[in-house]
């Protein structure tokens, strides 16, 4: 592919871009703007690729779109019919016709400024960098780093604290929804058409999940991708309106949720009582204790991906079982929400 | 000692899973891990004394490649301020909260906050700063939104909002340094920053996006509702410890890392933003009906006067007088984060015994609730800056700065914000000592009480009476 | 510098002041979750294109790990404010 095919993709790709960030965000329709945001999602992800970085997109298409598209939809079909918008009426100050032509032409110039300062503040960075100066180091060191991809080795061995403090950010966000209330009602039970795809699809995720996990070593993957691959096999069950979705209940599901900040601790900490700095693996169990970690991450990165769709604790067995019967008896072929 | 560091992370971390997995342990748990953590800040504080700024490499990979842990006298300070807070604020939780579900919910998330906090503070990384803060953001809404109250929610989804909005002006701020510097570590980047269009516009989103989770005016608008209607020992912990958290950074990035980067008109700009935080929330304190109220704008005023060192800091030249003005500001911090943590306390008190929190009906209350009375009174003289306080020492080197390099103006400001802070401490304790026949029947409870009172005591006589080995320890790393 | 790195810079840039405008002009609670989303996936892109070292050349590894975190965190706080959005209807249903 030559120079100048490459710049007319480039060119195209970032209006798309652009285009697309700047409809979702126009007018008032949330569906439309939500939409618009997962398309977003997935052109960004095709960029993600076209930067040769296909970890990214990965997670961009998985996590990005997918699992931040799949909850603001939920959110958004989840409100009542009679509701237009969701309004913050009360935490604005402003008439009921909202900002006024000024403020908006304000904040819009400001905005512009904005783009222009960050654009100015680039083209000089771009000039005095891009140091090589961590490149080369990660490149050194990855031979006693346990891993040959690159980024796992950032992620999960030069930079794992980072990393151990994202699961803990996970952690509070499903621990603050699980405090706000109970779980979103489920779905009507799938007729046979989506029944039929979803139990050939689900072994699929989960297979793509061990594989995306076995492969992130050397290859793009990862625990990331792996868990919200996880994540999106419980996703299509639920939306298939079944009332098991894989998830445990009680003290196991919280051992799984607390898997991979518990693991990370654990290696840590038992590093570190060995006379070894906290996280520094030996070279010859690197490998081998950053797949112990990422397994425990992927269940915990799954669980909590599904939880917050979930949207609460999940009920227990014996209650939805209760439930599936009551809906089984009442079910129309439609998948549709129930009336809450 | 080094070791000290990473324990302070992990302990709350691993107190928070011990918290999630066995709910019905979680008090002891809880209160366990606070005990631990604090006997590590003190090592930590201890090892700073003694053999000056510690580093700890985690993994082993020199800071750059990975992500070091920093501690100097300013961090280690800070870090024993948040230990003593949170295990006070923790022992007064453990009655607070009488439900079994109420406290399986809290203190998960409570030790979630403590790390957060504890790594945020002991981060040498730029990325890593962004992380802890985002920890930060999303357990303190969490803790603010418990309880469920329909001003609680609103308040706290405002709180995220504003927060998200802050990270990510911050993290861009961050991925303009690496475009330039190709490191996002403090300390090597301190030695290779320069002015220019890079440095400028990295720390002005950097700042922008921390003085929106600082609450500086006029950014403040979100921060009187979520920590006046967060359950009490969130409010403390809110005023006393994650403003502050944010407000350290600015400090570390204005006066460290970013040191030959700032100039005079961007700190008189903090100063001009700062005081008019200090006159327009001691205003609205003394408005004010309720007693969270109150507080959570003597909050917004009191940030506003560590702002005001700003401008002096970068007038004086670098020398003893400036030591002592750095020293005064964060004599002042240390204070007020003592102070309003038990005010919150002792608010919170009043507000389970009397049913409500409005001032006018406080009458009476000096005679049923004397500790707790008292302690707001300890609390009150810290906020006004009275001696012995710590606050009384803070602001004294905010005027001798002001004084010295001309900037009259600042005194001004400073001395109408105090006179404003003594009306509405005044206000509450002559409602509180109003006359109502009672019986002489005084109602204490150990758990819920001392712990108000001895943060409140901590604020108004230890710290101003060691105030010599808080600047002695200060020297140590900046 | 490369074309590469500064066109997919500027469209960073962009993107950036175009998610800020919208959360800061948006009534609709949802779409303020959207735009900060969208300012995020800006600066993501400021990043992976900082990282570009150009066609066959490996890029520099480390900005893709920041992202694949800044992924992680956003999607979190986008649940946990949804949460948030969705107790509130309930409240004021309630009322």
């Amino acid at each position: 592919m030559n120079t100048a095919s490459l710049l007319v993709f480039d060119a195209l790709l970032m209006l798309t871009l652009v285009g697309l960030a700047w409809a979702a965000l126009a007018g008032s329709d949330e569906r439309l703007s939500v939409i618009l945001f997962i398309a977003f999602g997935l052109v960004l992800a095709v960029a993600w690729a076209r930067l040769l970085a296909p970890d990214v997109a990965l997670a961009e298409a998985a996590i990005g779109a997918g699992l931040s598209g799949a909850l603001l939809l939920s959110a958004v079909g989840s409100r009542p019919r009679g509701a237009s918008r969701t309004r913050a009426s009360s935490m604005q100050n402003h008439t009921e016709e909202g900002n006024t032509r000024v403020l908006q032409w304000t904040i819009t110039l400001l905005c512009a400024a904005l783009a222009g300062i960050l654009a100015w503040a680039l083209l000089h960075a771009l000039d005095i960098g891009p140091t090589d100066m961590l490149p080369q180091a990660i490149s050194a060191n990855l031979a006693t780093s346990g891993v040959s991809n690159p980024v796992t080795a950032v992620l999960l061995n030069f930079r794992a604290y980072d990393t151990l403090l994202e699961l803990a950010v996970l952690l509070a966000a499903v621990l603050g929804i699980f405090a706000l209330g109970p779980a979103t009602p489920g779905y009507q039970p799938a007729g046979p058409v989506f029944d039929g795809l979803v139990r050939w699809l689900v072994p699929v995720l989960i297979l793509t999940a061990g594989y995306l996990l076995w492969v992130g070593a050397h290859a793009p993957g990862g625990a990331f991708q792996a868990g919200a691959m996880l994540a999106a096999a419980g996703v299509v069950l639920r939306l298939s309106g079944r009332s098991s979705i894989g998830l445990p209940n009680g003290l196991t599901l919280r051992i799984v949720m607390a898997a991979g900040v518990g693991m990370f601790l654990l290696v840590g900490l038992t590093l570190l009582v060995l006379g070894r700095p906290f996280l520094g693996y030996p070279p010859a169990w690197a490998g081998t204790l950053i797949l112990m970690i990422e397994t425990a991450a992927m269940l915990s990165i799954a669980a909590t991906l599904l939880l917050a769709f979930h949207g609460g604790r999940p009920k227990s067995h014996a209650l939805a079982a209760r439930t599936e019967s009551a809906n089984a008896a009442t079910s129309n072929t439609c998948n549709e929400e129930q009336t809450p | 000692m080094t070791d000290a560091m990473i324990w302070l992370v992990a302990l709350p971390l691993a107190g928070a899973l011990a918290t999630l997995l066995l709910p019905r342990s979680a008090t002891a748990a809880a209160i366990g891990t606070g005990l631990a953590t604090t006997i590590a800040a003190g090592l930590l504080l201890f090892g700073v004394a003694t053999q000056g700024a510690q580093q700890y490499e985690i993994g082993g990979w020199t800071a750059g490649l990975g992500i070091a842990l920093r501690a100097d006298g300013l961090s280690a300070l800070l870090l024993m301020m948040t230990a003593l807070v949170v295990l006070a604020a923790s022992v007064y939780a453990s009655a607070y909260f009488k439900r079994p579900f109420e406290r399986a919910r809290f203190w998960p998330l409570w030790l979630l906050l403590w790390t957060s906090l504890n790594a945020l503070l002991l981060s040498g990384d730029l990325f890593n700063l962004y992380v802890t803060l985002e920890l930060l953001g999303l357990s303190a809404v969490a803790l603010a939104s418990l309880g469920g109250k329909h001003a609680a929610v609103e308040a706290a989804l405002r709180y995220l909002y504003v927060g998200l909005l802050g990270s990510m002006m911050f993290l861009a701020g961050v991925s303009l340094i690496y475009a330039g510097y190709g490191t996002l570590d403090l300390a090597t980047l301190a030695r290779v920053v320069e002015p220019g269009p890079v440095a400028w516009s990295a720390l002005a989103m950097m700042t922008a996006g921390l003085l929106l989770k600082t609450a500086l005016f006029p950014l403040h608008f979100w921060l009187p509702p979520a920590h006046a209607s967060a359950p009490a020992p969130v409010s403390a912990v809110l005023s006393a410890l994650v403003v502050k958290a944010a407000f350290y950074l600015v400090l570390r990035l204005w006066l460290d890392v970013f040191a030959n980067v700032v100039t005079p008109v961007a700190a008189n700009l903090l100063g001009l933003l700062g005081a008019g935080a200090v006159l327009w929330g001691s205003w609205r304190a003394l408005q004010a009906e309720r007693l969270k109220l109150l507080a959570a704008y003597s909050t917004v005023a009191q940030l506003g006067y560590l702002f005001l060192f700003f401008p002096l800091l970068l007038a004086l030249p670098p020398g003893p007088a400036r030591d002592l003005a750095a020293g005064g500001l964060v004599m002042l911090a240390l204070t007020h984060g003592f102070a309003k943590a038990g005010l919150f306390l002792a608010i919170g008190i009043i507000q389970q015994r009397c049913g409500h929190d409005t001032i006018r009906e406080l009458g009476g209350t000096a005679q049923r609730l004397p500790v707790t009375i008292f302690a707001i009174a300890l609390a009150g003289v810290a906020l006004i800056g009275l001696p012995p306080s710590g606050a009384f020492l803070g602001k004294w080197q905010l005027l001798a700065g002001a004084v010295a390099t001309g900037q009259w103006w600042w005194l001004v400001v400073t001395a109408i914000g105090s006179l404003l802070a003594a009306a509405y401490i005044f206000r509450v304790l002559g409602h509180a000592f109003g006359h109502q026949p009672y019986p002489n029947q005084p109602v204490t409870v150990a758990r819920d009480e001392w712990p108000a009172l001895l943060l409140a005591a901590m604020a108004a006589l230890v710290l101003g009476l060691a105030g010599a080995s808080v600047w002695e320890l200060l020297e140590i790393g900046t | 510098m490369m074309t590469a790195q500064w066109l997919y810079g500027l469209t960073g840039c962009l993107i950036v002041a175009l998610g800020l405008r919208g959360a800061l002009l948006h009534d609709s609670l949802l779409q303020r979750i959207v735009a900060i989303n969208v300012m995020g996936a800006g600066v993501f892109l400021l990043l992976i294109a900082v990282a570009y070292r150009g066609p066959g050349l490996a890029p520099d590894p480390l900005p893709h790990a920041l992202v694949l975190t800044g992924i992680v965190v956003a999607v979190s706080a986008t649940a946990l404010a949804l949460a948030l959005v969705r107790r509130l209807h309930a409240e004021r249903d309630d009322d």
